[in-house]
């Protein structure tokens, strides 16, 4: 008892260390990730500098605006753009040689530096949400920098706005306001005017587009021009194209039964038709126009014609004198996906066209072919989109081009070979699990058929087993010198891979398809698959066994995937449940664990055989139900908050939660016993009106509130987290005062139960080796536990907690917290926040023995408990955590929008090699001796034999 | 056969051997001894003396047992006077689980352990048919001492923590209360 006080104070001592240098990158992994990006907002861009590289920007569709070098797909920099709820568009525009990009969202406009992501200006609007957003492409005479002023367009109700915007500061320069009731479209400018382009309802059906035309210096309007197009613009999708920035902008749309391509050169009247000259002898799908954005290019597009199941594409040139469009070329129609991107050096425009087997570059002036480039991975997602960089060296060209896939997958190819690929997918992730390989599987098979045979039985089927196993001796041996090389020579920390800590997550994203990371490489993709039949899920859960993980959308269906191969095991069709939840029940009368469903208002779909078996439910209606296992029609019990209050959260202990020690030595060798009880549930309910939290200690099995506590002046609408495992649970929340005594801040709360106040005592039950919650002896059932709880006052919020989990339940365990006010995961020592710390007076001798040190109001977060440590780890909700076979180490995973993977070692690494420990020295140490002793041997027993003459 | 030969003479050593040393001259027998050189013919005179001296001593049995007797309690009592110099030690060496400490405490255990033992050992030289009956007593002193040393090791692994005597001691044979009922939880 002694040895473990001390070892628990080494523990404290040393809590938590941060991760090392050299561990970074090689225990931890961080997917920084942008979400899919917007195909009109991507660009390759130069940014001023000294070298010539270029950064790939775009905007996702969360709004995250950012850098990526295409050369590794790493993400320089990223900012997100959304300051209010609700879906917007976003925009982001750059130039070359600018070191600004303008990004927009929702009302709120903002200027960035290219290389750094640094704020230059920002701008919120209030009358509009910005609909269109350019970059003029000329500037003032005037202006001291190279960089170019923007003009937004805003939409509201029937009023379209646009405003110039200074380039260094943002200051508004001019504004045109139409209230013509118009939809706003779209703005583009020339070198000469700025464009507002808007669609004015026709008066029996379509759309007009009105070209307003603007000084592009005192934003006066110049001139108006309506084209005659109501009968084939019926939405504002139906527009295909406004050209942006082009010598000659053009205004693309094509008529309802595609058979024509309307093509009108922005600021004239001249509206040009193009015959589509569809050859396939199938229906065009999709119509895109591809056109240069620079100012000085030649004036030639691009458009693209797809079909179910093939493409064409066909080139223009436009007559800037006539206003007049010539085809100049086609691209022949080939089966399969195709993409095209566009780009320019210079004047010249080049056109790549990506298909499923190829890589094509052409020049826009001539169909003759640049360069070709065979893709060497074919993957079979299809291309959405594309943009691409042209480099001409010589006579030849190259490219590289950053495609979007179906899948969510963002993946740079350069000439034909896939550099990176950006799982942008998983910034969707809706359930993640920890699975396991199957491998263990058939070793613990064996063990348990020896487990259950006679003594004599199970001693031949293991020298069996040791039989079969030589086989694997060859290849064993074989690398047996391989290992030894590599463990004393490599300078890297040790390879832990077969103790577990290299596993598998699998996880399920928004857009319907499972991946499969590994934590022991990085995190890397290890498979991808398609599993929902339709194009998005929402996933409840997932639950994995070895070998199989099955994912539970909420239609009640189920789809199994091999854990190391991805493939579709089984798929359950869907039922007419709307599932709430999922329960996993481990009863004895199968071997594998049962999955329920839970509909929405919190009764199970299906009832279960066990004798002792409850269940725990919550509904939407914020109701929190125990049934019996055998009776899924009417519940055993009911928790329902006081008035006023609605049950916002539940948790539980985890389901594995191994506690290595029943009670807790005091500093004079005396134990305090720890109120241990799996079916403990705690449910968080607020009260908005009252502004309280109450925090309702559950038996699940007779639904008995063991403890009941109510925080005052709590601001309900910031994030309260609650976590609990073995006999403590802890919360979150925004104290505001209420009382003289309370704090105002973000609070941590900590309680732990105990079976009895007093030492030694283990309470009503006493030594009881098992207990009822509902055949008990006593009147009141189950006894109640014993609380003790301390406040913290913490810096940040926590908007997730959970528990660090390891084998047996030694290790100290970390309280892991989500703040998402500083993009970082910590995780918080368990001694530190021990309710039991003296306050106002130091610790006694003994209580400093126990590891208690005095108490302090405010807790800081100190540096080396951030898991996270220096990485931006934005948008986390849940923190996964699973043990390995290190007792010391626990996996912790975090996901929601990026995904972050570490290893936690508590109480530090105390049962693996650290990297001080060198296995040269003590390898030389060993020859040495033996060297000495086999030169001294020989002189000794010589010296001896002498003396024995000499006596 | 020819007549045996005499025996030849004896060497030059034995003779001088068996003969006494020839008297020294007088001039060298004035030549003092060198220092630290005793002569071996005075000191063996002494002896002989002292041992003259002692022997009608030893020579009565009721004066020989008396003798036995009483160092046979010296014996006895010998541990008893280790017991304050141990105290001190074991007091000064302090309850942490160190080297020296542990040495310490080995050694205190061993010694009344091993003398418990060597009980009969110990007083053999003095155990004769007529000292029997009384050494009976003197042995149960000699054990009651070796206790005492050995109460003391006790103590002090009591002090050092070693003794499972509290309840934390025993914890880990306690088992954690098993639920006769289990609640799965289905919480989204």
């Amino acid at each position: 008892m002694r040895l473990q006080a001390a070892l628990f104070l080494a523990a404290w001592v040393a809590p938590a260390a941060a991760v090392y240098l050299d561990e970074v990158n090689h225990v931890d992994f961080h997917h920084a990730l942008l979400g899919t990006p917007s195909p009109d907002s991507t660009f390759f861009l130069k940014p001023p500098s000294s070298s010539n590289a270029s950064l790939l920007y775009t905007i996702s569709d969360r709004l995250t605006a950012g850098a990526v070098n295409p050369r590794d797909g790493s993400l320089l920099w990223r900012q997100n753009l959304s300051r209010s709820d609700g879906p917007a568009a976003g925009f982001l525009r750059g130039e070359d040689g600018n070191n600004a990009v303008v990004g927009a969202a929702g009302g709120y406009v903002s200027s960035w530096g290219a290389h750094d992501g640094k704020l230059i200006w920002e701008n919120h609007f209030t009358d509009g949400v910005v609909a269109d957003l350019e970059l003029l492409a000329l500037q003032d005479a005037s202006a001291k920098s190279d960089a170019r002023d923007s003009i937004a367009l805003l939409a509201a109700d029937g009023t379209g706005i646009v405003r110039r915007m200074g380039a260094d500061s943002g200051n508004i320069k001019w504004e045109y306001k139409d209230d013509g009731g118009d939809v706003p479209f779209q703005v583009s400018s020339s070198s000469t005017e700025v464009f507002y382009i808007s669609l004015q309802s026709a008066l029996l059906k379509g759309y007009k587009i009105k070209v307003t035309a603007l000084d592009p210096v005192t934003g006066r309007q110049t001139r108006q021009l309506t084209l005659n197009s109501e009968n084939d613009v019926a939405t504002p999708e139906s527009v295909l194209f406004v050209g942006a920035n082009t010598a000659s902008p053009l205004i693309v749309w094509a008529d309802k039964s595609q058979k024509t391509v309307k093509v009108n050169v922005i600021g004239t009247k001249q509206v040009n038709s193009v015959t589509v000259d569809n050859t396939s002898g199938e229906e065009i799908k999709r119509i895109t126009v591809h056109a240069p954005h620079k100012l000085n290019s030649l004036p030639h597009f691009l458009i693209h014609y797809a079909t179910a199941t093939g493409a064409w594409a066909e080139v223009y040139h436009v007559d800037l004198k006539s206003s007049e469009v010539n085809k100049a070329y086609q691209l022949p129609y080939l089966q399969g996906q195709s993409t095209v991107a566009t780009s320019s050096i210079d004047a010249n425009v080049y056109f790549t066209r990506i298909t499923g087997s190829e890589v094509v570059v052409v020049s826009s002036a001539s169909h003759g072919i640049l360069n070709r480039w065979p893709l060497q991975s074919s993957s079979s997602d299809r291309a959405l989109n594309a943009v691409a960089e042209v480099v001409s060296r010589g006579d030849s060209v190259a490219v590289r081009s950053a495609t979007l896939l179906d899948s969510g997958d963002w993946q740079l190819i350069r000439n034909g070979q896939a550099e990176w690929t950006r799982h942008e997918a998983l910034i969707g992730t809706m359930a993640a699990a920890f699975a396991e390989a199957d491998d263990q599987e058939d070793l613990a098979h064996e063990l348990e058929v020896e487990g259950h045979e006679s003594l004599h039985g199970a001693y031949i089927h293991r020298v069996k087993r040791h039989l079969r196993d030589l086989q694997h001796l060859p290849d064993w041996l074989k690398e047996l010198p391989k290992r030894i090389f590599s463990s004393l020579l490599t300078d890297e920390v040790t390879n832990l891979d077969s103790f577990g800590v290299s596993k598998s997550v699998i996880l399920a994203t928004e857009n319907g398809r499972v991946y499969a990371l590994n934590t022991g490489n990085q995190g890397k993709v290890s498979w991808s698959v398609k599993a929902a039949e339709a194009a998005a899920w929402n996933v409840k859960a997932i639950v994995t066994r070895p070998g199989v993980a099955t994912i539970y959308p909420d239609d009640g269906s189920s789809v199994s995937v091999d854990v190391s191969t991805g493939d579709i095991i089984a798929r359950t069709p869907p039922t007419n449940v709307k599932v709430h939840s999922i329960a996993v029940v481990d009863t004895e009368s199968s071997p594998l664990p049962v999955t329920l469903s839970i509909r929405e208002d919190g009764t199970p779909a299906a009832s279960f055989e066990d004798k002792d078996g409850f269940l725990v439910t919550t509904s939407v209606d914020g109701r929190v139900l125990g049934w019996l296992a055998q009776d899924n029609k009417s519940p055993v019990w009911e928790f329902v908050p006081p008035v006023g209050q609605k049950v916002i959260r539940a948790t539980a202990r985890p389901a594995q939660d191994p506690v290595a020690s029943i009670g807790k030595v005091l500093g004079d060798r005396s134990v305090l016993y720890k109120y241990l009880n799996p079916n403990l549930a705690l449910v968080t309910s607020i009260s908005e009106k009252d502004h309280t939290a109450s925090f309702y200690l559950l038996d699940g099995v007779s639904g008995k509130v063991l403890h009941a506590t109510t925080q005052k002046g709590v601001d309900t609408t910031q994030p309260i987290a609650s976590a609990m495992s073995e006999n403590w649970f802890a919360y979150s929340f925004w104290g505001d005062i209420s009382s003289e005594r309370s704090s105002k801040g973000y609070q941590l709360i900590i309680s732990e139960l105990y079976e009895s106040p007093f030492a030694n005592d283990r309470g009503a039950l006493d030594s009881a080796g098992n207990f009822s919650s509902l055949h008990s002896s006593s009147v009141d059932g189950l006894p109640l536990p014993h609380v003790e709880s301390q406040a913290f006052i913490i810096p940040e919020p926590i908007s997730h907690m959970a528990v660090t989990h390891t084998r047996q339940g030694i290790t100290t365990r970390l309280l892991l917290c989500t703040l998402p006010s500083s993009n970082s995961v910590i995780g918080i020592p368990r001694p530190v926040l021990d309710p039991r710390r003296p306050v106002g007076r130091d610790p006694t001798s003994a209580e400093a023995e126990e590891g208690l040190f005095r108490y302090a109001p405010f807790l800081d977060f100190d540096g080396k408990w951030f898991l996270s440590h220096g990485r931006d780890v934005s948008g986390i909700t849940t923190v996964l955590s699973s043990p390995t076979l290190l007792e010391s180490t626990s996996l912790v995973f975090a996901f929601g929008g990026d995904i972050f993977g570490t290893r936690a070692t508590p109480s530090e690494a105390f049962d693996i090699l650290g990297k001080s420990f060198s296995k040269v020295q003590l390898l030389l140490t060993v020859v040495a001796l033996g060297v000495g002793v086999a030169v001294v041997a020989p002189i000794t027993r010589k010296k001896q034999i002498n003396m024995l003459w000499k006596a | 056969m020819s007549q045996p030969l005499p025996p030849p003479p004896p060497p030059q050593w034995v003779v001088a051997l068996n003969s006494p040393m020839p008297n020294p001259t007088k001039a060298a027998s004035s030549i003092p001894d060198p220092p630290g050189f005793s002569s071996s013919k005075a000191v063996g005179k002494q002896r002989e003396k002292q041992q003259k001296d002692q022997q009608p001593t030893t020579s009565k049995p009721e004066e020989t047992d008396a003798l036995k007797i009483k160092k046979a309690w010296e014996i006895a009592i010998a541990p008893s006077k280790q017991i304050p110099m141990n105290a001190i030690m074991m007091y000064m060496s302090g309850n942490s689980l160190q080297i020296f400490s542990i040495m310490m405490v080995f050694m205190l255990f061993k010694g009344p352990i091993q003398g418990l033992f060597n009980t009969n050992a110990a007083f053999a030289k003095f155990d004769t048919e007529s000292t029997r009956a009384k050494l009976v007593g003197v042995k149960a002193v000699y054990v009651l001492m070796q206790l005492g040393l050995l109460a003391l090791g006790i103590w002090k692994v009591n002090a050092m923590g070693l003794l499972p005597t509290t309840r934390s001691d025993w914890l880990a044979w306690e088992s954690e209360r098993q639920p006769l009922e289990r609640a799965y939880f289905a919480f989204s």
